[in-house]
């Protein structure tokens, strides 16, 4: 394994008009592992996620990807660079079936299809793995949340990441299909894809991430291994509110 | 399995059929119909409706709604007459050279709404179908507000001049054709797909890897292109053009027949077309006489019922109706969907059909 990290955060600000939501923050991610990215609402997760996507710059900071400075670059740029991502509130193409939401992402991206019948092959393939193949005639907009979500994870993946960053994508699903969705990530890493995750479902966060990041009003406070994080008196008090860590935030 | 293979065969025969069928009888239409009222309608209907598809794919795939394809229309109308009057020029190279001119035009003009969003495009849209039209009213290189007439002559090819009907009638028609499988073939393409996901979210369309604001130009100079072939056909036919072919209103006229008939397929056009505009010419013969203006009243009240009665247009309604069944399963003995994949990849992993 190398010893750059694949993504490296040097302290990042965002602030909207008054608002600093993400304050001096900065981290690495190892490739090929799984981290994670805590923190009670409102932390600046999300914020700090759409930085590092390109989905808009920081005020101040840097981002690097593999050592090249990408904190300029375009959201349309990432998948190019074997980056894809998810949506916290999600983006499905709501008048498109299920299978054209992934077709349109097989079409671009580093490895993008260069037939139609390429692209629909491929779509069919993470349908299935993604267990949304039964729904592919379905219009986008007539699923549920966990459907759109993992809907969200499939047209990420259809582009062929390295690197797979996903927003709260087990936010709404059941015991059975969170123990689902975990086995799912834990796949996708282990096909070769580092992955970074926010997640308010503490089950997910300790049985996945290797190591986990804890933001709080903007600030990273904690980061480390799941048991060092939750067992910082720190973190126990600001995010987790009881020792011992109860199961939700 | 090849009972499957069969199945979709018989399906695409029936398919084609019908559609053979349907050409067919637009092909014999000028042998049993004389009247050149009638004829010119049909032109009209080829015409409005291959502008019309222009429209669609800006407002329908793309979601970026233009009220300026009268513009396109004109200038393209314009830059091709103009080289034929002044350089006596070839018609048909004319053509080719007004679409290049329009497709620039609009590529240089657009390019910098699409940097921003919003609705930026529409409002330009209208700015500039209304600034082409002053420019052109004070230009005495394009003849003023008296426009700009082409020679007549000899029935000819050569020159795409004729006193009949019926050539412009099939030249109509092979328009409307060749830009239908042109739009057939984008939606099915990468570019199709880019413009219908940066339709239904920008964001992300950017995510998965699309530039939005390339997807959005490529389709405006498409679109302004297609506008500029419909004016030079429509000048060809009329044999005259005047500032006024891009007064507003001409540009809403080629809205009508895509949101009636169903924006959101490439379809929509054609059918809207074939029933508004011989509505339209048909309430104005009957009408307008009666009570100036009474023809634009009755218009506006079918097109406002289709819009509120059916948002997704004639087609959108057929989709999800019986009809459609009936169609399918009955007339065409269409396989239900899952036959088709299983045709689709049987092929693919190169087995025996
Ligand atoms: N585009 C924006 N404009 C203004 N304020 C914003 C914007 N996006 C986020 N904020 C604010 O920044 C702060 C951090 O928001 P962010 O979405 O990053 O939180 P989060 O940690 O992802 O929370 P959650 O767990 O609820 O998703 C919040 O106070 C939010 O209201
Ligand atoms: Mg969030």
């Amino acid at each position: 394994m190398s010893n750059t990290p694949i993504i490296e955060v040097q302290h990042i600000t965002k602030r909207f008009k008054g608002l600093t939501a993400v304050k001096d923050v900065s981290f690495s991610i190892r490739e090929g592992a799984i981290t994670g990215m805590i923190g009670p609402n409102g932390a600046g997760k999300s914020t700090t996620f759409n930085m590092i996507c390109g989905y808009y710059p920081p005020t101040e900071g840097k981002i690097f990807f593999r050592g090249q400075d990408i904190t300029d670059k375009k959201a349309h740029e990432y998948t190019k660079m074997k980056i894809a991502r998810t949506f916290q509130i999600m983006k499905p193409l709501k008048n498109l079936s299920v299978l054209e939401n992934v077709v349109a992402s097989c079409y671009f991206g580093h490895a993008a299809a260069k037939s139609e019948r390429e692209a629909r092959e491929r779509a069919m393939e993470i349908l299935e793995f993604t267990g949304l193949f039964d729904k592919r005639h379905i219009l986008s907009k007539d699923m549920g949340t966990p459907d759109q979500k993992r809907l969200e994870m499939a047209r990420a993946l259809a582009t062929k990441p390295e690197l797979l960053f996903l927003d709260e994508n087990m936010a709404g699903l059941n015991p059975a299909e969170t123990e689902a969705a975990i086995e799912l990530i834990r796949q996708i890493n282990r096909s070769g894809v580092t992955i970074f995750l926010i997640e308010h479902i503490m089950q997910a966060v300790v049985s996945l991430c290797e190591e986990v990041i804890v933001l709080h009003h903007g600030e990273k406070i904690a980061e480390g291994t799941p048991e060092q994080v939750m067992n910082d008196p720190y973190v126990m008090e600001v995010y987790l509110g009881t020792k011992g860590g109860a199961a939700h935030a | 399995m090849s009972e499957k293979v069969k199945a979709v065969r018989a399906y695409r025969r029936n398919v084609a059929l019908a559609l053979g069928l349907l050409l067919l009888v637009f092909v014999l239409i000028p042998v049993f119909v004389k009247s050149p009222y009638i004829l010119n309608i049909f032109v009209l209907v080829f015409y409005m409706s291959t502008l019309s598809m222009a429209w669609n794919l800006l407002g329908g795939m793309t979601g970026q709604n233009s009220l300026g394809h009268a513009a396109y229309m004109g200038l393209g109308a314009y830059a091709s007459c103009l080289l034929i009057t002044k350089a006596g020029a070839n018609p048909w190279l004319s053509a080719i050279f007004g679409m290049i001119v329009v497709g620039l035009v609009a590529g240089v003009i657009f390019y910098p709404c699409f940097i921003l969003r919003g609705p930026y495009f529409t409002l330009v849209s209208i700015a500039f179908g209304e600034a082409m039209r002053q420019f052109i009213i004070n230009s005495t290189f394009f003849g003023r507000a008296s426009g700009v007439g082409l020679p007549f002559g000899r029935d000819s090819w050569l020159d795409f001049r004729f006193g009949s009907k019926v050539p412009y009638y099939y030249v109509g028609l092979a328009m409307v054709l060749l830009i239908y499988l042109l739009m057939k073939k984008i939606e099915r393409s990468r570019m199709g797909y880019a413009l219908r996901t940066i339709r239904e979210d920008e964001d992300a369309a950017a995510a998965i890897g699309i530039n939005p604001t390339k997807y959005k130009i490529m389709a405006v100079v498409v679109s302004a292109m297609v506008a500029a072939l419909v004016g030079f056909f429509y000048a060809s036919y009329i044999r005259y053009i005047d500032p006024d072919l891009m007064v507003q209103a001409k540009s809403t006229e080629s809205v009508l027949p895509a949101v009636v008939g169903g924006a959101a397929y490439v379809e929509g056009p054609l059918v809207g077309g074939l029933i508004m505009i011989p509505l339209s010419e048909f309430l104005r013969a009957k009408y307008s006489a009666l009570l100036p203006g009474i023809n634009m009243l009755l218009y506006a009240i079918a097109l406002l019922a289709v819009i509120r009665f059916r948002p997704t247009g004639i087609l959108g309604w057929y989709m999800h109706s019986k009809t459609k069944k009936f169609v399918d399963e009955k007339l065409l003995r269409k396989p239900p969907v899952e036959v088709f994949e299983a045709v689709e990849l049987q092929k693919h992993s190169g087995k025996e059909a």
